[in-house]
């Protein structure tokens, strides 16, 4: 009987073994069934990562493995923390991913793309020692520590979204990523729809341009949309725009205190643009009111009060706006006055 | 009646002097650069334009339309003829041309360096005209005043720079004063004359493109809103087709004035306005019932042409890889383009969208009061005014794009300001002339009533002119224009009497003038700071103020005149490209690459010299024919643009073309730096070498006051180089290729080795 045990257990030890190598030698092809498969499942191309999906694809197999893995580490609870851009840096990769896996018609088996969440696989987490987002790493078929011997993308990798990252992997991996296919802004049912309606609408369109009475004809709208234009601009909106500048900074030194004005004339905060530009743009307004409307007025006290109460805010706006300008870029504008006046 | 003109005439006199005043001032302001320096032309592409003025001048219009030179760009040379705007270099070298006929010996360089200073007096008053023409002679010359000398247009017109800006902005806003002109009178000799100018603009500078898709928007914009008249059809027809025609003239436009897209607006317009002309046509000769019948079937008819003709063009637009469109102006379209997709666009300084502080800086307080200007406009709208309302809001639209485009805000910054201003004074004034205790005898009244009651006739009679509709019978117009003069003339005492009650209270309106003046003051201020501190610096000859005093760095010019005097005719000196202009004008010798980047491998071959070891660089340079290279080196003066800070772009244009330059081979952790941490790769390339060869000698620690840090490799010898000249405060170095070492040497080398 103890022999019996004892061969069984051998019996069963060889068995395991030679399974286990069959496995292994299976595996490599298996592993890479499995992830085509994951990959096909996912929508943008990204395979979903978890502890257990780290560990059979990335710690377990011997390495070299067969391919190499870029791996996007995400945290749900940050998206709403916009100065990490975590949102928008997945949908990138998620671009990067699709653009890859279709440039190499749907074959591809050197590379992956995948995501791990940070609440449910913590332990993966610190097993690439990632402690601040946003991260991307590329895990090479060779590297056998996952934390010091893949790859991480800088921060300037990542700056110019898409395109950087598919120039990073390209130099790291020697594949070819290809140009990137972003979805159309809108769908071609979309476009054919908005041109069909277009076609209805500008007979109706031009019968009412020749009668004169479409919203055109009314001045007060140009009037508006002309001093709206002029405010957007001189408040620096569209450098707000190109650089993708937030409302406000909060402060480093005081968590709660917002920062509104940034000093230094190179940059400027969205909230302190618009600020500026009302201040730019009341002035004239009130200009316009006293000039035009004002004078049409018949009760003198009324044109008096609105008059002074002008004055007063124009003069503070340009005084605003002149000290603002002397602390944000530091230029001492003086006078040149003759030199026995001092 | 006689003292009414004898009035007209003194406030004629007066605005002349007044003129003449504004043209001095916009001419005076702008020569701090040749008062705090000299009379030197400026920076970089001013003296490219200024070498082909000399070879205009030298050789004849002839020879310059062919020109090609063989001292840039070698060896591949350089067609200038057919390269450049030729505006800027025929009008100065005309100047001269008419100057030394008349035996007024100036050089060419005096020429070109004030060409800019007395275009700008021609700007400021053509800024007055065209405000003229939209609201009368007081706006015109508050915004000729204000154009003198308003900070952005001084910033790129200062004495020496000589540049094409320089004659652009007059041409431009000449172009729209008569566009205006003729709007407002229907005659096909302004048309003419508007398309001449307009010639002048395309000559002159690329941004002509500006005018002819902002006059094709207004004319669409006046056939929308119900304004068509046959002015309009005048005004833009003779434009559309005279203008290209002459636009197709100048050598570097070409067929490109019907073939991209930057054009294509104005054709469309074109279509689209004789279709309305038509209409009006047919409405004229034909019974309404008749007409309504016919409208339908033309606008059938014209609604198909349109769908095809835009078809058409959709089709051939789409089928070039831009969409036609340059990269420039597509990143005004749509402006986040640049910073997507043309990262060479994107990184020039003056491509940066603009921060509010550089409102306040280039147009001052015109930006508070340019809203008040808009508003004025539309009391009552006119097709001028509706002009100057677009021209503001499209320009201050891409004036937030790019900061460069602030020089094409400005012109109408001051219109509309000036116009703000004039109407705000006219209002204060008047309240105050109506309600000072003594004045109150209605013939006073009256004679202080004309001037301002003959300035709105004006302003009526074209206002009627245009409801009527009837320009048919234009020898009677002088006479209803009298007529009309003398119908309001009875009517002045009651006008004078319901003025009285327009009036605003007597001692806001004093308070609100001395602000406004405290205003105007302030400008004046602000811009005399601006001409003398900001915008006059040369930047060939550097100052520096310390406590002992005033520096002079004059060693740019030190060494192109060693290389002028010390090297042969023939000899190809390499450097970065930002150098090539000035070297070829100053040194008269040939440059491989120059600041008209047209040739990126060429550029990027140097990029790459420069970012290579010394051996495989004396090879690429040999194998150029270069003689000497020429680095410019900030590291003991503290000048921050020098070569070493330029290093990584000359590394990454070179590693675009040639990938085995790599810019993180240059990095340490992703961090430029020449210290003792910096990358081998860093520190055995060629620029590294050839700015800090022997800089340890100068303090004995190597201390570099641009990067503020000790250099990291302090001794080293050079193999393939030699030191020729080094300048003053070491700012330009030069150095020459040493020959190629004799091969039996190398062979007995080895052979004793063995």
């Amino acid at each position: 009987m103890a022999i019996s045990s004892t061969h069984l257990f051998l019996l069963s030890f060889i068995a395991f073994s030679v399974l286990s190598v069959i496995s292994k030698a299976e595996s490599e092809s298996e592993l890479v069934a499995d992830l085509l498969a994951l990959q096909s499942e996912s929508k943008s191309g990204v395979i979903h990562f978890d502890d257990r999906a780290v560990s059979r694809f990335l710690t377990s197999p011997k390495t070299p493995r067969p391919y190499s893995i870029i791996i996007f580490f995400d945290a749900t609870q940050l998206h709403d923390k916009s100065e990490l851009h975590l949102r928008e840096l997945r949908n990138e990769f998620g671009l990067v991913a699709s653009s890859f896996i279709a440039n190499n018609n749907y074959s591809n088996t050197k590379l992956f793309f995948c995501d791990i969440e940070f609440r449910e696989s913590q332990s993966s987490f610190q097993l690439f020692g990632v402690n601040s987002l946003p991260h991307i790493r590329l895990v090479g078929p060779s590297a056998k520590s996952l934390k010091d011997e893949s790859e991480q993308m800088d921060q300037g990798d990542f700056s110019r979204m898409a395109e950087s990252m598919a120039e990073f992997v390209e130099s790291r991996t020697k594949l070819t990523v290809g140009p990137i296919h972003r979805p159309p802004i809108l769908s071609k049912k979309q476009v054919v729809f908005i041109i069909v309606v277009l076609l209805i609408w500008s007979p109706f369109m031009v019968k009412k341009i020749f009668a004169g009475e479409t919203l055109l004809h009314d001045p007060k709208i140009w009037l508006a949309g002309a001093v709206f234009i002029y405010f957007f601009s001189v408040s620096g909106a569209m450098h707000n725009i190109i650089r993708k500048m937030p409302m406000f900074l909060v402060d480093r030194n005081d968590p709660d205190k917002m920062v509104f004005f940034y000093q230094g004339s190179g940059m400027q905060l969205g909230a302190e643009g618009f600020a500026v530009g009302f201040l730019y743009t009341i002035v004239g307004l009130l200009l316009a009111f006293v000039t035009h409307v004002l004078v049409y007025v018949k009760d003198a006290t009324a044109k008096r009060v609105a008059m002074l109460f002008a004055i007063f805010v124009s003069f503070w706006a340009v005084k605003k706006v002149i000290f603002l300008d002397n602390w944000k870029t530091g230029y001492g504008i003086h006078g040149f006055w003759p030199s026995s006046w001092n | 009646m006689t003292n009414n003109s004898l009035r007209n005439a003194f406030g004629g006199v007066l605005s002349f002097f007044i003129l003449l005043l504004i043209g001095v001032l916009a001419f005076s302001i702008r020569l701090f650069s040749v008062i705090k320096y000299e009379s030197v032309i400026h920076e970089f592409d001013p003296y490219f334009n200024y070498r082909v003025t000399q070879f205009l001048t030298k050789k004849g219009i002839y020879e310059f339309w062919n020109w090609f030179d063989d001292r840039t760009w070698y060896p591949l040379g350089r067609v200038i003829g057919g390269t450049v705007y030729p505006g800027l270099t025929l009008t100065a070298g005309t100047i001269w041309w008419l100057l030394n006929s008349l035996n007024i010996p100036l050089s060419v360089e005096t020429v070109c360096v004030f060409t800019a200073p007395i275009f700008s007096a021609f700007a400021s008053w053509a800024t007055y005209l065209l405000t003229k023409e939209v609201k009368g002679a007081g706006a015109g010359l508050t915004a000729a005043a204000l154009l003198a000398m308003v900070p952005s247009y001084i910033s790129r017109s200062v004495a020496g720079s000589y540049d094409n800006e320089a004659v652009a902005i007059f041409a431009l806003i000449f172009t729209f004063y008569l566009y205006i002109k003729t709007l407002n009178t229907g005659s096909l000799f302004y048309a003419t004359l508007n398309s001449i100018a307009y010639f002048y603009m395309v000559c002159s500078w690329g941004g002509y493109t500006f005018i002819i898709n902002l006059i094709p928007m207004h004319v669409l914009l006046c056939i929308v809103t119900g304004r068509y008249s046959s002015r309009l059809y005048i005004a833009y027809a003779p434009l559309v087709v005279l203008g290209t025609l002459l636009a197709a003239l100048v050598p570097v436009v070409g067929f490109n004035a019907v073939m991209t897209s930057e054009h294509f607006a104005s054709f469309l317009v074109f279509i689209v306005i004789h279709v309305v002309a038509f209409v009006y046509y047919i409405k004229g000769i034909l019974s309404p019932k008749m007409f309504k019948v016919a409208v339908t079937l033309v606008i059938s008819v014209g609604l198909v042409v349109c769908c095809a003709v835009i078809a058409i063009l959709i089709a051939l637009v789409a089928s070039s890889p831009t969409k036609g469109w340059s990269g420039r102006s597509l990143s005004l379209l749509d402006p986040t383009y640049a910073s997507k997709y043309i990262p060479i666009i994107a990184s020039v300084s003056e491509h940066q969208p603009p921060t509010w502080p550089s409102y306040f800086m280039d147009i001052n307080v015109l930006a508070f009061l340019v809203p008040a200007g808009i508003i004025a406009c539309f009391l009552p709208l006119s097709d001028a005014s509706s002009f100057v309302v677009l021209y503001i809001v499209t320009s201050v639209y891409f004036s937030g794009v790019m900061v460069r485009l602030m020089l094409v805000l400005a012109p109408a910054a001051c219109i509309t300001s000036g116009i703000a201003l004039s109407q705000a004074f006219d209002v204060f004034t008047r309240s105050i002339k109506y309600q000072l205790p003594g004045v109150s005898s209605t013939n006073e009244l009256d004679a202080g009533e004309t001037s301002s009651t003959t300035a709105e006739a004006q302003n009526d009679a074209v206002k009627t002119e245009k409801t009527e509709e009837t320009s048919k019978d234009r020898p009677s117009r002088k006479s209803k224009k009298k007529e009309k003069v003398q119908v309001e003339k009875p009517s002045t005492k009651a006008k004078a009497e319901k003025k009285r009650l327009l009036a605003l209270p007597l001692e806001a309106s004093v308070i609100s003038l001395l602000l406004l003046i405290m205003l105007g003051a302030f400008y004046v201020v602000h811009c005399v700071w601006a001409a003398a501190e900001a915008y006059s610096a040369p930047s060939i000859v550097l100052t520096s103020h310390s406590h002992d005093g005033l520096h002079v760095f004059d060693d740019f010019r030190e060494a192109y005149g060693w290389l002028r005097h010390n090297t042969d005719v023939d000899d190809k000196v390499a450097s970065w490209w930002d150098y090539g202009y000035q070297t070829t004008a100053m040194a008269n010798r040939t440059v491989i690459v120059d600041n008209n980047t047209w040739n990126n491998t060429h550029i990027a071959t140097v990029g790459t010299a420069m970012s290579s070891p010394e051996k495989a660089a004396w090879e690429i340079f040999h194998s150029l024919d270069v003689k000497y290279v020429l680095v410019v080196f900030g590291g003991l003066v503290g000048y921050p643009s020098d070569d070493i800070n330029k290093f990584l772009w000359m590394v990454r244009i070179g590693g675009g073309v040639f990938p085995h330059i790599k810019e993180p081979d240059y990095l340490r952790d992703g961090q430029y730096r020449i210290d003792s941490q910096a990358t081998s790769t860093m520190l055995n390339c060629l620029m590294y070498k050839l700015s800090y060869y022997r800089f340890v000698e100068t303090d004995g620690k190597g201390f570099d006051r641009v990067r503020r840090t000790e250099i990291g490799k302090k001794y080293f010898k050079l193999t393939h180089f030699e030191e020729v000249f080094t300048t003053h405060h070491w700012m330009v170095r030069i150095y020459k290729l040493k020959p190629p070492k004799n091969r039996i040497r190398g062979k007995t080398k080895k052979s004793k080795s063995l």
